[in-house]
């Protein structure tokens, strides 16, 4: 007889996963019908059969350690197929839900981001919070409050320095609990996947060759989107996402650039302000079309959501909906908000921005405490899945690797590793 | 008021059905939509566990019907509706024309002048037919059909020339008969689940996966091979075979009720495959063996312990060509620790479960579930896979407890 373990089911667990969205989670009798339909799942990576046990039987730290739920993009192809209606792929939506909940610090925030009063409340707050800041700012300032006179130019009711002085603490705490969540993680898929810490027997990777080894194609995999591509029922919806995730990209570009420019360069040492741009400025031209195409892309992923939920392919939880709606109100808000100063509608402009500012507060909020926080997990465990496959090949010793070895010699051990694989069966 | 029974379905369950009846003394009905008696069952090479040929079985029951002046049976016949309550159902049937006389036994004549070939339906598309042909060598009634769907008018004159005369009919013309009936056994049975609505499977894109009651076909003594088990692409004996369980059954996207007899039968087809060639791989992809009660246990274990036979833990939901020519690799997750795998086989036979009929083709007054299960109610008795599905003992005890039942009905009201 094998070694008796006893299991011990965490009920809190499975009841926290039926309520977002998994609730079908118990019909599954484990055909494994889906772990072959998914274009994504591989030999080595079968999933989301395992998963359907482990959440079944409440083995929350089963489930924890286990990377394959983020390679999952759930294209609903297993729901598909399912027998059972057991829908695999919004079991393991939940689980991400869930996972990320586990990893925020503080949960608070997590918590009010997790519905919708929560995020209009925070909206609101914010927006309430800039008024108040602006106020205090026209004191300092001199300008009219609330509608400074003259053209309508957004730094003369709030400059860089209340913004920096509000957005960079937020910054801090989001780079934080970031971090936070991703080391923990990182820490519960590698006692997962058996992989000792690199306290233990594997020695901790250099920086250098870990970024280019396993950061760098798992990044460049993420901007083409060739996984995602991959999913069946729901391939449309990778494009949408695909615009966006470079939209974000080019706003960062954007935001950094005149960060420099204005905050660092032109208003200390020049005294006047780079912004607002003219139209025919190249940065503004790449702002206009990144911000063209965060709202065509947000609303592409908004279509595709509803019609594949009515067609009952995939289930939407409140939190799909909440950062969709976030997004595009970012978007829309930022649009209106530069077309109303190019018209120069004090009236609207002014509020209009000042609603702008807070959207995109909470939208960076949002980054470790909600379903934004796929960015950072799935990204890990790109990163992760390359790290593993390396380790378990002997090959991630950074310095002691073995991937140095001629291909010729290569091919004369890949038998021995199988023997010993075999043996181990 | 009548006190005559009338059975939807020549099958097993049919058949056991009427004759139960009438040795009871009543008069019986017996209508079968097609050209023979004997159904599914006559179509099978050997029963499971005893593996004796199902002939035998059939035989002593159509003697029974021969001698038994109390039945009356039509073939290619189709109950159309169905009205009335027990004690007076008002029942019309249509008979199709057979284009032959009683004394055409055999057509060799006429097959030989024929053209028109089409697929044979008995040996599900696995041989082809003419357009003047017996059903199947054991066809009870022994009489030609004169398929006047698939024949030119030319042709029509070259069979009639060919044969004796008097064996072709051509005057014949669709017949409706009317019956009074005290009571109803529907025995309507079931057909194999159509593969091709397994989409994954891609039934269509490979010659050699085949489902199980072509596996039949191909075993049988009757058969179109003449009982030699071979790949439909080439006529090569299969070296290795994969069975893919549950093609269908426990699916709520297809028949979300088990089948009941598909593993046993697959258990069953391991064996046809063993006599031929003991050294043939045999893979059964499952999701959990049913085989219900100690003798069926008993044959399970039987072939778990032959050489050569592997049971995978997991549904089969891909298949893919394979590298030899002809062969397909089907793609299932082992659930117990093997993780995702591919395995080449040289044919692969899908377990399609059963569809009742009532499922695509229900008779007008009759209730049916949601499956197609025939609703039981005071007068109208299912029987067989009519009724769920199960294995041929099974739907003989269930036949021969609906003839009981359609007795009381019509005793209750003469009393």
């Amino acid at each position: 007889m094998a070694e008796t373990k006893k299991i011990q089911p965490d009920l809190s667990f499975i009841r926290g996963l039926m309520e977002s969205g998994g609730d079908t989670v118990n019909r599954c009798y484990q055909c494994a019908t889906c772990s072959v339909v998914c274009p994504l799942s591989t030999e080595e990576r079968a999933f989301p059969r395992k998963e359907m046990l482990w959440a079944q039987w409440g083995l929350a730290s089963k489930i924890a350690g286990d990377a394959d739920v983020w390679l999952c993009h759930q294209c609903g192809d297993c729901s598909a197929y399912c027998p059972r209606d057991a829908k695999p792929g919004d079991v393991l939506g939940a689980i991400r839900l869930n996972a990320i909940k586990y990893y925020a610090e503080p949960k608070a925030i997590a918590e009010t981001l997790s519905n919708r009063a929560g995020v209009l409340g925070t909206v609101i707050a914010a927006f309430v919070v800039w008024y108040i800041i602006a106020f205090l700012w026209s004191l300092h300032t001199g300008e009219h409050f609330p509608f400074p006179e003259g053209t309508v130019a957004y730094h003369k009711i709030l400059t860089f320095v209340p913004i920096d002085v509000v957005v960079l603490p937020i910054v801090g705490l989001v780079v934080w609990a970031s971090y936070k969540g991703i080391t923990r993680f990182w820490n519960d898929i590698a006692k997962g996947s058996g992989i000792e810490s690199y306290t233990g027997t594997a020695p901790k990777p250099a920086v250098g060759p870990f970024v280019s080894k396993y950061v760098v194609p798992a990044v460049q995999e993420i901007l083409a989107h060739t996984r995602f591509e991959k999913c069946g029922e729901t391939k449309e919806r990778a494009k949408g996402h695909k615009l966006l995730l470079w939209s974000f990209i080019m706003l960062f570009i954007v935001t950094t650039s005149v960060f420099i420019l204005n905050d660092v360069i032109y208003v200390p040492f020049l005294h006047k302000h780079f912004t607002p741009m003219p139209l025919w400025n190249p940065i503004k031209i790449f702002a206009n079309i990144a911000a063209v195409m965060l709202v065509v892309g947000i609303w592409m992923i908004f279509q595709m959501r509803k019609e594949k939920t009515a067609e009952g392919v995939l289930q939407s939880s409140e939190q799909d909906w909440i950062l969709i709606w976030l997004i595009f109100a970012v978007g829309v808000t930022g649009i209106l908000a530069e077309l109303l100063r190019l018209m120069n509608i004090a009236g609207l402009a002014y509020p209009v921005y000042i609603l702008h500012l807070a959207t995109v507060v909470t939208l960076f909020l949002a980054v470790p405490f909600s379903k934004f926080g796929h960015l950072l997990y799935r990204t890990t465990a790109y990163v992760y899945q390359r790290y593993e496959d390396d380790m378990k090949a002997g090959k991630a010793g950074f310095g002691m690797e073995k991937d140095v070895i001629p291909p010729a010699e290569q091919a004369e051990e890949a038998p021995e590793d199988q023997k010993q694989e075999e043996s181990k069966e | 008021m009548s006190d005559s029974i009338l059975v939807i379905g020549g099958g097993f369950s049919g058949v056991t059905a009427a004759v139960e009846a009438a040795e009871m003394g009543y008069n019986v009905y017996l209508v079968e939509k097609e050209s023979y008696l004997g159904g599914r069952v006559a179509q099978l090479n050997k029963y499971f566990p005893k593996l004796c040929p199902p002939t035998c079985g059939l035989e002593i029951n159509f003697k029974r019907i021969k001698t038994n002046p109390r039945i009356t049976f039509y073939t290619m016949a189709d109950v159309e509706s169905v009205s009335g309550g027990p004690g007076n159902f008002k029942v019309s049937i249509n008979v199709r024309p057979r284009g032959t006389t009683p004394q055409c036994t055999t057509c060799k004549a006429g097959e030989a002048v024929a053209k028109t070939e089409v697929p044979d339906e008995f040996n599900f598309g696995l041989s082809k037919r003419k357009p003047i042909y017996m059903p199947h060598p054991m066809a009870f009634p022994n009489q030609c059909v004169l398929d006047l769907e698939n024949v030119s008018g030319d042709e029509i004159d070259a069979i009639k020339a060919a044969m004796p005369t008097g064996h072709i009919d051509t005057s014949q013309s669709a017949e409706k008969v009317n019956l009074d009936v005290g009571a109803i056994i529907v025995a309507t049975g079931w057909k194999p689940y159509d593969p091709t609505r397994l989409t994954n499977l891609k039934f269509n894109d490979y010659e050699n996966v085949i489902t199980n009651m072509m596996m039949e076909r191909l075993a049988s003594p009757s058969g179109p091979t003449g009982g030699k088990i071979q790949r439909p692409s080439d006529g090569e004996a299969p070296k290795s075979v994969g069975f893919v369980q549950c093609a269908g059954s426990r699916d709520e996207n297809h028949l979300a009720f088990c089948s009941y007899i598909c593993c046993m039968a697959t258990l069953k087809q391991i064996t046809y495959l063993k006599e031929q060639n003991p050294e043939c791989e045999c893979y059964v992809f499952y999701i959990d063996i049913r085989a219900p009660g100690a003798r069926y246990e008993k044959f399970y274990k039987k072939i778990k312990e032959m050489d050569k036979i592997h049971f995978i833990k997991g549904k089969v939901a891909d298949i893919l060509p394979g590298d030899a020519p002809g062969a397909v690799k089907l793609v299932a997750e082992d659930t117990i620790g093997g993780g995702k795998k591919e395995q080449e086989v040289d044919m692969a036979v899908l377990a399609t479960g059963m569809q009742p009929v009532g499922a695509e083709s229900p008779i007008p007054g009759i209730e049916y579930d949601s499956d197609g299960f025939v609703v039981p109610k005071e007068g109208i008795v299912p029987c067989g896979c009519a009724k769920r599905p199960i294995d041929v003992v099974s739907s003989g005890q269930s036949a021969t407890a609906a003839a009981l039942k359609a007795v009381q009905t019509i005793s209750r009201r003469a009393s």
